[in-house]
C-alpha cells in the first residue's frame, strides 16, 4: 500500500515521452480543428443531412405530416411507375434538359468567343450578357410570358411581320410551351456560363495560338485543335452544372406556365411539390425526389467517367 | 465575472419561464382579470375585417385584449398545420377554407362548439351546414359567407341601350355580352370577363345542375363549357390564353371599364367600394343575380364561408369561445358589414345596413342579387379534393386554350380521376 502511494507520484512526475507529447498535440489540434468547423457542420447536419436522410427513409413510408409515418416498403415506388403524371413529369424534365443543356452551352460559348476579343465597349457587352442572370427569376418569367403572348406579344407580332401566317401560341400551346420555357431559360443562364468560358479562354496560353498560326492552321483548325481542348476542364464543369440545374428546374416553370397548359410543362420538382406540400403525401413525394436524386447522380457519374476517359487519352 | 452574470441571467429567465409554461394549458374557467387572446389570421394589413372584429370585441369585452398572430395569406394553411401539429396554444384559429377545417377537425385539433352552433343564433348563419362533422358536431362558426353574383357596369349598358341583366339564362348572357362588345385593338371593350379560375365554369355548373365535382362523372360540365367557349369564340370576352399569359386581374378589367359584366364573388364588393372612395375607379356599378340554366326556378349560385374555431389546446378557451360566438353574432356581423364584408349572420337589419353603405348600389336588382335562393358549396370537401382539383384544373386549361376538344377533355377528366385518385 505504502509502496503504491509513493510509486504513483514517481511515475507521473517523470517527463512525458516525446511520442506522448506528439499525440497530445495532435489531439489538441484535432479538437481545435473540430471547434472551427463545428458551427457550420452543426448547421449542415440539422438543416441538410438530417432532412436528406429523413427524405430517404420517408420514401419507404406513408406520411401526411401529422399522423405517425407508416412503413409501406416499396409501395411508393411501384405507385410511381403507374402514376401517369409522374411519368409525364419525367418526360418533360428530360425534354427540358435536352434542350436547355446544349443550347445554353452553345450560346454561352458563342458569347464568350465573341466577347474575348479586344473590341470597343467589351465590358459593357459582357455586363449586358450577364445581366439576365442577376435578374429575379420571377421577373424574367413574367416578362417573357408577356413577350410570348399569342395575340399581343412582340414575339408573334414580329413573326407575323416577317411573314409567318399562324405563329404558335407559345405558353398556351401544349406543343410550344416547353420550347418557350427553354428559350427563356437559355437567355437567362447564358451570361453566367459565358463568364466561366471566358475564364477558360483566358487560361489558354497565347503561345499555342501563335505556334498554330506559324504552322499555317486556319481559324477553324485553331479553334478545334487549341481552343476546344484548352476549354475541356471548363466545358466539363459547365456540363455538370447545367445538367444538375436542368433536372432541378422549378421556379421558372411555376411562374411562367405552372406546369400547363394541362401537363405540358409539368416537371419532376413541381410534381414533388404538388404531391408533398399540396396533397400532403410526403412519403410519395420523397420517393419521387429520391428518383430525381438518383437520376442526377447517374448522369453526373457518367459525365465524370466520360471525362476521365477523355483526359487519359 | 461576466460569464457568471450571464449564467445567472439565463437561470433567472428559466425560473420565470418554467411556471409560465406549466400553467400554459391549464383550465381557465376560474380566470379573472385581463386576458390576452391570441388569434391566428392572414395578411392583417390588407384584410381589414380582422382588426374591425377585434376592435368591436374589445369594446364589448374591455378586459379581453386581442393579439393577432399575423401570417402571410399564401402560407396560411401550411403554417397553421405546422403550428397545430406542434401543440401551439394560439387561442382562435381562422378557418380560411373548408378543406383546412375538415382536416383540423378530423384530427381532433379543434374544440367542440356544437352548443353554440345549434342555438337559435346559430340558425341565422349562412353556410353553417358545411361545418357539420360526424353527423351532428360543429368545431367552427362561420362569420362571413361569400357567394357569386354578376357585377355590371351601368354606364356601358346605357350606352349600348340594353336593359340591365335582371334574370338571365347563360345563353342570354352570351348574346348580351356580344352586344356589349365594342372597339378593336387597345380600345376593345369586352361584354363580359370570365376569369381564368375553373370555378367560373365548373363550380357554377355543379351548383346549377346538381353535379358532383368529386364523383368522377363530368358530363354535366359540357353545357357550361359550351357557353364559355362560345363567348370566347365570339370575341366577347378576353381570350383565356391572353388572360393567363398577362396574368390579367379581374379587378382591373372591371374597374378600368374594359368589361361590362363580371361574374365574381361578393368579397369583391368591399374592394370596389374602397377603390371608388379612393377615386381610383369611376365605374358606375351594380350587381345582378348570376345567370341561370334554362328553366331554373329561383337563383342558384355557389359560394364559400369563412369561420373561426377554438384551438383544442387554447390557453384561454373560454375567452376564445366568447370571441368566436361574438364574431358570428349580430354584433360581429354589424361590425364587418360596416366595411362592406358579407357576414354569415343573415337578417333584414344586416341587409339594410349593407345597402346603406356609402357607394353601395341601392336598386332592387342589387338587393335581389344579394339574397340568392340557394348557395351551393364551391367544391365539396374530402381527402380527395386536392387531387381532383389539380386534375380538373389541368383539363380546364386544355379546353379553354383549345388544346383538346371538349369531349376528349371530359373523358380524360373521368379516366384520370378514376385512375389517379384512390
Amino acid at each position: 500500500m505504502a509502496d503504491l502511494l509513493t510509486a504513483t507520484p514517481a511515475t507521473t512526475s517523470a517527463a512525458p515521452s516525446p511520442r506522448a507529447r506528439d499525440r497530445r498535440r495532435a489531439r489538441r489540434n484535432t479538437l481545435i480543428g473540430w471547434s472551427f468547423i463545428l458551427p457550420n457542420f452543426l448547421g449542415f447536419v440539422v438543416l441538410t443531412l438530417v432532412p436528406v436522410l429523413a427524405a430517404f427513409a420517408l420514401s419507404f413510408m406513408e406520411w401526411d405530416s401529422y399522423n405517425p409515418p407508416e412503413w409501406v416498403g416499396l409501395d411508393n415506388f411501384t405507385r410511381l411507375l403507374n402514376d401517369e403524371s409522374t411519368k409525364i413529369a419525367l418526360r418533360n424534365t428530360a425534354f427540358y434538359a435536352l434542350g436547355h443543356v446544349p443550347l445554353t452551352m452553345l450560346a454561352a460559348l458563342g458569347l464568350a468567343l465573341l466577347l474575348n476579343r479586344k473590341i470597343a465597349g467589351v465590358g459593357f457587352f459582357r455586363a449586358a450578357a450577364f445581366f439576365p442572370y442577376i435578374t429575379s427569376m420571377v421577373a424574367v418569367a413574367i416578362v417573357w410570358n408577356m413577350l410570348f403572348n399569342p395575340e399581343f406579344g412582340p414575339v408573334n407580332q414580329f413573326l407575323q411581320f416577317v411573314g409567318v401566317d399562324s405563329p404558335p401560341g407559345w405558353t398556351t400551346s401544349t406543343t410550344w410551351a416547353m420550347p418557350a420555357v427553354i428559350l427563356t431559360s437559355v437567355w437567362r443562364d447564358m451570361g453566367y456560363y459565358m463568364v466561366l468560358f471566358l475564364a477558360g479562354l483566358q487560361a489558354i496560353p497565347v503561345e499555342q495560338y501563335e505556334a498554330a498560326k506559324v504552322d499555317g492552321a486556319s481559324t477553324w483548325q485553331r479553334f478545334r485543335a487549341v481552343t476546344l481542348p484548352g476549354l475541356r476542364p471548363v466545358t466539363f464543369l459547365v456540363l455538370v452544372l447545367l445538367t444538375v440545374q436542368s433536372f432541378k428546374v422549378f421556379d421558372l416553370i411555376v411562374v411562367m406556365t405552372d406546369g400547363g397548359p394541362g401537363r405540358a410543362t409539368l416537371v419532376l420538382s413541381q410534381q414533388i411539390y404538388r404531391r408533398g406540400i399540396i396533397e400532403g403525401e410526403f412519403g410519395y413525394a420523397s420517393a419521387i425526389s429520391l428518383v430525381l436524386f438518383l437520376l442526377v447522380l447517374v448522369f453526373t457519374l457518367v459525365q465524370f467517367w466520360f471525362n476521365n476517359r477523355q483526359e487519359r487519352r | 465575472m461576466k460569464r457568471r452574470k450571464m449564467l445567472a441571467a439565463v437561470g433567472l429567465a428559466m425560473a420565470v419561464a418554467l411556471p409560465l409554461t406549466a400553467c400554459g394549458s391549464g383550465e381557465d374557467n376560474a380566470e379573472s382579470g385581463p386576458v390576452e387572446l391570441t388569434v391566428a389570421v392572414w395578411s392583417l394589413a390588407s384584410t381589414p375585417e380582422f382588426q374591425t372584429l377585434f376592435d368591436a370585441f374589445h369594446k364589448a369585452n374591455p378586459d379581453i385584449t386581442i393579439k393577432p398572430v399575423d401570417i402571410l395569406a399564401a402560407d396560411y394553411p401550411t403554417k397553421v398545420t405546422t403550428m397545430l401539429a406542434g401543440g401551439d396554444t394560439t387561442d382562435v384559429i381562422t378557418m380560411k377554407t373548408l378543406a383546412d377545417y375538415v382536416r383540423f377537425a378530423g384530427r381532433g385539433q379543434l374544440k367542440d362548439i356544437t352548443s353554440a352552433a345549434t342555438s337559435t343564433e346559430g340558425a341565422k348563419l349562412a353556410g353553417l351546414d358545411q361545418y357539420k362533422q360526424d353527423g351532428d358536431k360543429y368545431y367552427a362558426l362561420p362569420y362571413r359567407q361569400d357567394f357569386w353574383v354578376l357585377y355590371y357596369n351601368k354606364k356601358m349598358f346605357d350606352a349600348a341601350k340594353q336593359p340591365y341583366p335582371t334574370s338571365l339564362t347563360w345563353d342570354q348572357y352570351v348574346e348580351l355580352a356580344k352586344k356589349l362588345t365594342t372597339g378593336t385593338g387597345d380600345k376593345k371593350v369586352y361584354g363580359a370577363y370570365q376569369h381564368t379560375w375553373r370555378s367560373i365554369v365548373q363550380a357554377i355548373s355543379a351548383a346549377q345542375t346538381g353535379g358532383d365535382q368529386l364523383a368522377g362523372d363530368y358530363k354535366f360540365f359540357a353545357d357550361q363549357y359550351k357557353t364559355a367557349l362560345a363567348l370566347q369564340e365570339a370575341g366577347a370576352t378576353l381570350d383565356f390564353g391572353t388572360a393567363v399569359t398577362q396574368k390579367t386581374g379581374y379587378a382591373s378589367m372591371f374597374e378600368s371599364g374594359k368589361t361590362a359584366m363580371l361574374p365574381m364573388g361578393t368579397w369583391y364588393i368591399a374592394k370596389v367600394l374602397s377603390e371608388k372612395k379612393k377615386g381610383t375607379t369611376d365605374a358606375d356599378w351594380a350587381i345582378a343575380p348570376m345567370p341561370q340554366r334554362p328553366g331554373a326556378t329561383g337563383v342558384t349560385t355557389f359560394g364559400a364561408p369563412t369561420a373561426f374555431a377554438v384551438n383544442k389546446k387554447a390557453k384561454h378557451a373560454a375567452a376564445a369561445q366568447k370571441f368566436v360566438e361574438f364574431a358570428s353574432s349580430l354584433e360581429g356581423a354589424k361590425a364587418i358589414t360596416g366595411i362592406g364584408v358579407v357576414p354569415a349572420y343573415q337578417s333584414d337589419e344586416i341587409r339594410q345596413q349593407y345597402f346603406a353603405l356609402p357607394g353601395m348600389p341601392t336598386d332592387d336588382l342589387s338587393k335581389k342579387a344579394f339574397t340568392p335562393d340557394k348557395v351551393n358549396p364551391e367544391m365539396p370537401v374530402s381527402d380527395k379534393t386536392a387531387k381532383i382539383d389539380t386534375i380538373l384544373n389541368e383539363e380546364h386549361q386544355l379546353i379553354m386554350t383549345k388544346q383538346k376538344s371538349l369531349d376528349d377533355a371530359i373523358k380524360e377528366m373521368e379516366s384520370r380521376v378514376k385512375n389517379e385518385v384512390n
